[in-house]
């Protein structure tokens, strides 16, 4: 498989890192563009364009790490910091807008209600995204 | 209560005029598609104090929003359980009780499916003109209406306060202005909805009035059914299958949509809180958001609070939801004067301006073009304001305590930050919008 455009949403955890390293590598032969985004959610009760400064802090570090973590693999993302007011459909538009042919998620071991979950994002991005999705599940020992 | 035999006439000049003032928020919120209605129209077509004075008197009315909305649910919800409607101490405590869990609701961020809300405007909709079709089918008399129209016609001044009043049934405006940042192309889909707005209000409420006067008296409209004239008019239906189907649905869905509308206004005001935050209008600490949940909490906790001071009166006086109505019509009606009078001083000062969507039906003062409909919505709305002024004396002291207050605290606030009264000078490279 070729992937020439990969969307790679981040969150902070670790499994961004692993998520991040896959896409250098796939998409390295072709000399593709990798873009990382970082959703930061604006729950009802702010104005959309709400600038709440230590979500924003938090989401530069973590945006600066991933692209530290692609420059150890020699290779050049841009990144981007989105406001909205699900992650799901922002995800699915940005693929859409930038006509990725790949959307990889880094997805860490959750529960809810003592069952494994997903939460509401990746199936979100998995019923409703216009291209290929990999999840990266990051193995929890 | 008010306009009695005239309620009809009432909402129809209150249409006629909400249509001159949709139109500037139209023109308004396409231009500056940002959070924070008129207030943000005042700033920009003024200075940042006319900002704040527009702003300050819609946070009156989206609190009195809150009160009035969580006042409303409880007589219908006496269909289920009688002392609702007829006990005013079980029926305030219960609204508080409303307000209190929407409080704590929004401070945490809970998230509420759209889903629920926009099915259920769609169903109370559907059953609201249904039951005006009904209602025109089973219940309209042209000949007793007539009557009871002329027989019941109010004085000048209680016609006007109707007219006042009567704005509560647009409160939708401000909000919809709020939506507009987090709109695809609101340069067009804002005017349509805004648009939308007006005939479904207008058809609705008209309807509703006109079946209303048509069931009952006004004199039983405005006692037995003052809080629930849908549910009077389900009553009244000679069929009893309708009565039994209607009347149940009825306490559900108007509570339910009641329940948005109040959350609607807790969402409104926090937003509207945390935008004058942004622009330095108010206090940054109304703007302050919590560590955890990421929600406005201190404006959330405070407004909610002064919403049940309002709702106080509830355990004691008959008249509570008059003086709402009149503190809302002060504060809604301040909004609005300012929202005409901001566009007419952009069409003034800054003519180049993009305008996404420019009103038509101007005329030429000055060499600039200005739209008629403002300046009718600028003088209508001006006049009705100074009027409940004069001859409703709760909202007259209430009314100027709060704006006077709201000054005080702007001047203190910008003189302890070392800023400017009237604007902050913009940095180098800063967008001027």
């Amino acid at each position: 498989m070729e992937f020439n455009k990969i969307l790679v949403p981040v969150t902070g955890t670790q499994a961004d890192d692993e998520a991040t390293r896959l896409a250098c590598r796939l998409t390295k032969k072709n000399k593709g563009k990798i873009w990382a985004v970082y959703v930061i959610t604006i729950k009802r009760s702010l104005p959309l364009d709400a600038e709440i400064e230590p979500e924003i802090r938090k989401a530069e570090g973590i945006l600066d790490h991933i692209t530290s973590v692609a420059e150890e693999e020699d290779y050049e993302i841009e990144t981007d910091l989105l406001q909205a007011r699900e992650a799901g459909p922002t995800i699915v538009d940005e693929a859409v807008e930038r006509e990725a042919d790949l959307i990889l998620m880094g997805v860490i071991y959750k529960k809810r209600f003592g069952q494994f979950s997903l939460g509401s994002v990746v199936p979100y991005v998995l019923k409703n995204a216009p291209c290929r999705v990999i999840l990266y599940h990051q193995y929890a020992t | 209560m008010v306009a009695m035999g005239a309620t009809p006439i009432a909402l129809g000049i209150a249409g006629i005029l909400f249509i001159f003032t949709a139109l500037t928020y139209a023109e308004g919120t396409a231009m500056f598609p940002e959070a924070g209605g008129s207030a943000s129209f005042a700033r920009h077509g003024f200075n940042d104090v006319a900002g704040f004075t527009a702003g300050w008197a819609l946070m009156l009315s989206y609190i009195v929003t809150i009160s009035i909305s969580a006042f409303t649910i409880p007589p219908y919800l006496g269909f289920f359980w009688e002392p609702f409607k007829e006990s005013p101490i079980i029926g305030t405590v219960t609204s508080m009780g409303i307000v209190v869990l929407l409080m704590l609701i929004n401070v945490i961020g809970i998230k509420q499916t759209s889903v629920l809300n926009v099915g259920a405007a769609i169903l109370d909709i559907t059953t609201q003109v249904s039951l005006v079709i009904i209602g025109f089918i089973l219940l309209f008399n042209p000949i007793v209406l007539f009557h009871r129209i002329i027989d019941n016609w109010p004085t000048t001044e209680n016609l006007i306060f109707g007219i006042a009043l009567a704005s509560i049934a647009y409160t939708g405006i401000e909000t919809m202005s709020q939506m507009a940042e987090e709109t695809r192309q609101p340069e067009k889909k804002v005017p349509k909805a805004l648009i939308m707005m007006i005939v479904t209000v207008l058809v609705i409420f008209a309807g509703i009035s006109l079946v209303s006067l048509s069931a009952m008296t006004p004199q039983e409209l405005a006692s037995d059914w003052a809080r629930d004239p849908v549910a009077g008019i389900a009553a009244h239906l000679p069929i009893a299958l309708l009565c039994d189907i209607l009347k149940p649905l009825i306490a559900i869905l108007a509570g339910t949509i009641l329940l948005i509308a109040t959350n609607a206004g807790l969402i409104g005001i926090s937003r509207l809180a945390f935008s004058l935050g942004s622009h330095k209008l108010i206090p940054v600490v109304l703007s302050r958001v919590h560590h955890q949940f990421k929600t406005p909490y201190i404006s959330i906790i405070l407004f909610s609070m002064i919403a049940l001071l309002i709702l106080t009166p509830g355990f004691f006086a008959a008249n509570v939801f008059e003086n709402m109505g009149a503190l809302y019509a002060f504060g809604s009606l301040l909004a609005f004067m300012f929202a005409h009078a901001s566009i007419l001083s952009l069409r003034a000062k800054k003519p180049e301006l993009a305008r996404p969507f420019k009103l038509g039906w101007n005329i030429r003062i000055r060499g600039r073009e200005m739209p008629i409909s403002a300046i009718i919505g600028l003088l209508s709305t001006a006049t009705i304001w100074i009027i409940i002024l004069i001859t409703q004396p709760y909202c007259r002291w209430v009314g100027a305590i709060w704006m006077v207050v709201g000054l005080i605290i702007y001047y203190i606030y910008r003189r302890k930050a070392h800023l400017p009264l009237t604007h902050i000078p913009k940095k180098p490279g800063e967008n001027i919008l």
